[in-house]
């Protein structure tokens, strides 16, 4: 609490003080306010009640001469309560509470009253609109007398970010933050860095080669003495808020050290075969493993699940570098910001989906790009199980835009009605490459639309267009079915009734199709109940607000980079991260942050200590002392929701800014005189 | 734009002496709130019998205040929020909710209509639902009259010295 001279030092919170000095400020909007409500009689209403100074209108009250107009009044009449009505607070009311920190008076002695948005422009009738603007205006002058000056928190920040996640986005996040000169720790939870990017081949739009653009990123972050990597980390616990988080991570063992010289004939001497997730299981990997030349760190890791502990890498390898008998260890990381990078999964199509399952030669767009890939499980060669292919269908939508009723929904009983957004360019693009590099296969598109919205996506489609894909239009009602084809012993054929040619029933022969599938996000429940993340009904994490408070998480200090926040393609994540990573930054290098001061306090005489506000707090902000037996409220927690305050039995809680007795006020005025008891 | 009726609208010679419903509203300001500014955005017309008192959580109602509205003359008293899984506090309304079933019980205990008190999520962009809540609402307390609990608690000695202090001045 502090006291801003003597001309604010009044008001003792319990209403009646004779030295509380309200001044009124009422606006017209330039007519979207006075042409409903009768601004001048309001005011001279207003004027009237006890400890109203004064009461003022004026054309503009948000313009720079009002503003200077109630600056000169508070100090001039000594003024201690301000009330502006005006339009939303959302608006203006940081305007206003500025106003009154320049006439130095402290900010939170002050009430915006909404008479535009709220009054003027829903109430058609004058006479209506301007009591309600008079109601309004006394219960704010009601409340206002029982303000008391609050203080933002100020809470210092750790200059050290915590990025998780390894792929493309939280790589490029945590590379743009170490340059600002903060240390970052870098989490992956698989062996190796760089997530789905690292499975894809040629990006649009630019045509970059994805692992030589990983390549470069991989150099930066390994090489930056600002940025520790742990791979095979995950995230176990987390405690601490923002400024200050501190995470337990456990680091899973890899089995391999980089002393490993002979990783070679190491791997060749595993003796176990598994699917290998890196080719979406279109090819089989050892238990020790790399998944591709070039990934880091250099030397290869174990994957437990299938390891035997035999014995016969140990030996290949002659016996150093390898540690089958190796066990977790936890570390501890503190930091002053998290970064979430968490990324997506492709949507895993249902048996018999498109003949998903049935046949081997039904394949995901995933599959297809680590085929496409020259260093790929088919060496870049165009053929499934041996069998060259002449003739491919695409089928766009497949786990994207579902209808409830219709499709098999999630575990949590939802249908992916949502767009993919990445999977339209991302099949224009595989079918221009195999246009390209195989122009004699033909290909045939089935889709619902074409949204190639990014900037240089619509090329692609004019492009495939040009070299001879033909595109068949269905409705979601009547998607196209993938049956085999009886003429052609080892092909499919899709049927698809064709909206662009007035549904005429087609019939493409094929030997491979390819399910375009959706992104959804990775199942990351531990980390969500960790963090509180806010998540959408389409699963994906969710930003504070899309416009104003992009790459923000609800909870102060976290911030999300890439694909856990929706569907994106590389160019839109690694844009995320940026914006993660400048946030991040521009809030480590402030040093600081200000926190609103509408938060809990107990007063302790009157708590008994029965833990009914632990219960209902949304963030663990509220313990209780047990030598006291009182509830204590974290101040850098407390999120200010004031829960705490309506389930406390014994009225121990208050909000500041939100107190019990500004609200009976506020309720006086608004029904003063209303209900005459007769007696 | 949503076809709501405005019911306040008497000439202003008669309006002096026409009975009008008072309601008050207890609005989350992250969504509800937000959404009564969207019908306002949005010029949707509504009756002005409900006035708003805000709070950033519906989490902060307080069934004591609820009351308190009555007890000090409000014909009926809406609570809004934000919907559920939209929170602004995560989980702010889920104890909003949970203290609903309790409201209802003791105002139906105490004789007072279920039409007097409402309880519903509203959304930042849902200002329509909010001008209809509003001109239903209203509707519903004009058909009712004029609930006057003052003057029941004084009748029946009920709320005798029920001029209740805030909590913590006990």
């Amino acid at each position: 609490m502090t006291k801003n001279g003597a001309s604010t030092g009044g008001g003792n919170g319990n209403g009646d003080a004779s030295d509380v000095r309200i001044g009124v400020f009422i606006c017209h909007c330039g007519g979207n306010i006075s042409d409903v409500v009768d601004v001048k009689r309001v005011a001279e209403e207003i004027g009237k009640l006890p400890n109203v100074v004064l009461s003022a209108t004026h054309m503009f009250m948000c313009s720079d001469p009002a503003q200077v107009m109630i600056e000169e009044k508070i100090k001039e009449l000594s003024l201690n309560r301000i009330v502006v009505a005006a339009c939303s607070p959302s608006l203006h009311e940081l305007t206003f509470r500025r106003c009154l920190t320049r006439a130095g008076l402290n900010p939170y002695l002050f009430e915006h009253v909404n008479v535009r948005e709220q009054v003027s422009w829903v109430v058609e009738d004058r006479e209506a609109a301007t009591r309600k603007a008079k109601r309004l205006i006394s219960a704010a002058v009601g409340r206002v007398r029982h303000l008391q000056p609050l203080e933002k928190r100020k809470i210092s920040i750790r200059p050290a970010a915590l990025v998780i996640g390894g792929g493309v986005a939280g790589m490029l996040a945590a590379r743009d933050i170490a340059r600002r000169g903060m240390d970052v720790t870098l989490l992956e939870k698989s062996p190796f860095l760089g997530g789905r990017t690292a499975q894809l081949g040629e990006l649009f739009p630019t045509g970059d080669d994805a692992r030589e653009l990983l390549a470069g990123l991989i150099k930066d972050v390994a090489s930056d003495p600002r940025i520790t990597i742990h791979t095979n980390a995950e995230v176990v616990d987390s405690s601490g808020f923002i400024g200050d988080f501190k995470t337990t991570v456990r680091l899973n063992p890899r089995g391999v050290t980089a002393e490993l010289a002979k990783a070679a004939a190491a791997i060749e001497a595993c003796p176990e075969q598994s699917d290998n997730e890196f080719d979406y299981a279109l090819s089989k990997r050892r238990a020790l493993y790399m998944p591709y030349a070039g990934a880091y760190p250099a030397y290869p890791a174990i994957d437990w699940a299938s390891c035997t502990k035999c014995g016969k890498c140990v030996t290949a390898a002659g016996g150093k570098g390898i540690n089958l008998e190796e066990q977790p260890r936890e570390v501890t990381v503190q930091s002053g910001v998290i970064v979430m990078a968490t990324g997506f999964n492709p949507y895993e199509a249902r048996r018999g989906e498109y003949g998903w399952g049935l046949y081997p030669n039904v394949i995901t767009l995933g599959q297809l790009n680590r085929l496409l890939d020259k260093e790929g499980p088919s060496a870049g060669k165009l053929s499934v199980n041996g069998r060259e292919i002449r003739s491919i269908g695409f089928i766009h939508c497949v786990g994207s835009r579902q209808w409830a009723g219709q499709h098999e929904p999630q575990p949590d009983g939802k249908v992916n009605d949502y767009c993919s957004r990445v999977c339209c360019t991302a099949t224009l693009q595989a079918a221009k490459e195999v246009k390209e590099r195989w122009p004699k296969v033909h290909v045939f598109d089935f889709y619902q639309d074409i949204r190639a919205y990014g900037h240089g996506h619509e090329e692609y489609y004019t492009e495939t267009a040009e070299k001879g894909v033909l595109f068949f239009r269905y409705n979601h009602a009547t998607p196209p079915s993938v049956e085999r084809d009886s003429r052609n012993k080892s092909g499919l054929v899709v049927k698809c009734k064709d909206t662009l040619t007035l549904g005429m029933e087609i019939e493409a022969p094929v030997d491979l199709v390819v399910l375009a599938t959706g992104m959804m996000p990775r199942d990351i429940a531990g980390l969500v109940d960790l963090y509180r993340c806010a998540r959408g009904v389409d699963r994906f994490l969710l930003e504070v607000h899309p416009k104003l408070r992009p790459v923000e998480l609800a909870v102060s200090g976290v911030f999300l980079a890439g694909t856990e926040q929706g569907p994106m393609d590389v160019t839109e994540a690694t844009a995320a991260a940026g914006a993660a990573a400048s946030k991040a930054a521009a809030l480590m290098s402030q040093g600081f942050i200000e926190l609103d001061p509408f938060i809990a306090e107990v007063e302790e005489k009157l708590c008994t200590g029965c833990k009914s506000c632990l219960k209902v707090c949304p963030y663990d902000a509220i313990t209780r002392d047990e030598e006291k037996n009182v509830a204590v409220v974290n101040t850098a927690l407390c999120m200010g929701c004031g829960t705490c305050v309506a389930a406390c039995p014994s009225g121990a809680i208050k909000q500041f800014g939100f107190g019990d007795d500004m609200v009976l006020s506020e309720l006086d005025a608004l029904l003063e005189g209303y209900a005459v008891v007769s007696r | 734009m949503a076809s709501v009726q405005t019911h306040t609208t008497a000439p202003a010679a008669t309006a002096a002496k026409a009975w009008e419903p008072r309601i008050i509203g207890f609005l989350c300001y992250w969504c509800s709130y937000t959404g009564a500014d969207m019908a306002g955005t949005a010029r949707m017309k509504y009756p002005a019998n409900v006035d708003i008192i805000k709070f950033m959580c519906s989490g902060r109602m307080d069934p004591e205040l609820i009351m308190q509205a009555y007890a000090k003359g409000a014909d009926a008293v809406m609570v809004l929020g934000c919907h559920i899984g939209d929170c602004h506090y995560m989980v702010g309304n889920h104890k909003t909710m949970a203290r609903m079933p309790l409201i209802r019980r003791v105002l139906g205990d105490l004789g007072i209509e279920p039409e007097r008190f409402r309880h519903e999520w509203v959304s930042a962009a849902e200002g329509a639902k909010f001008a209809e809540l509003v001109a239903e609402v209203t509707e519903q307390v004009r058909k009712l009259g004029p609930l006057n609990w003052p003057q029941k608690m004084h009748d029946s000695g009920v709320g005798h010295g029920m001029d209740l202090k805030p909590w913590g001045e006990v």
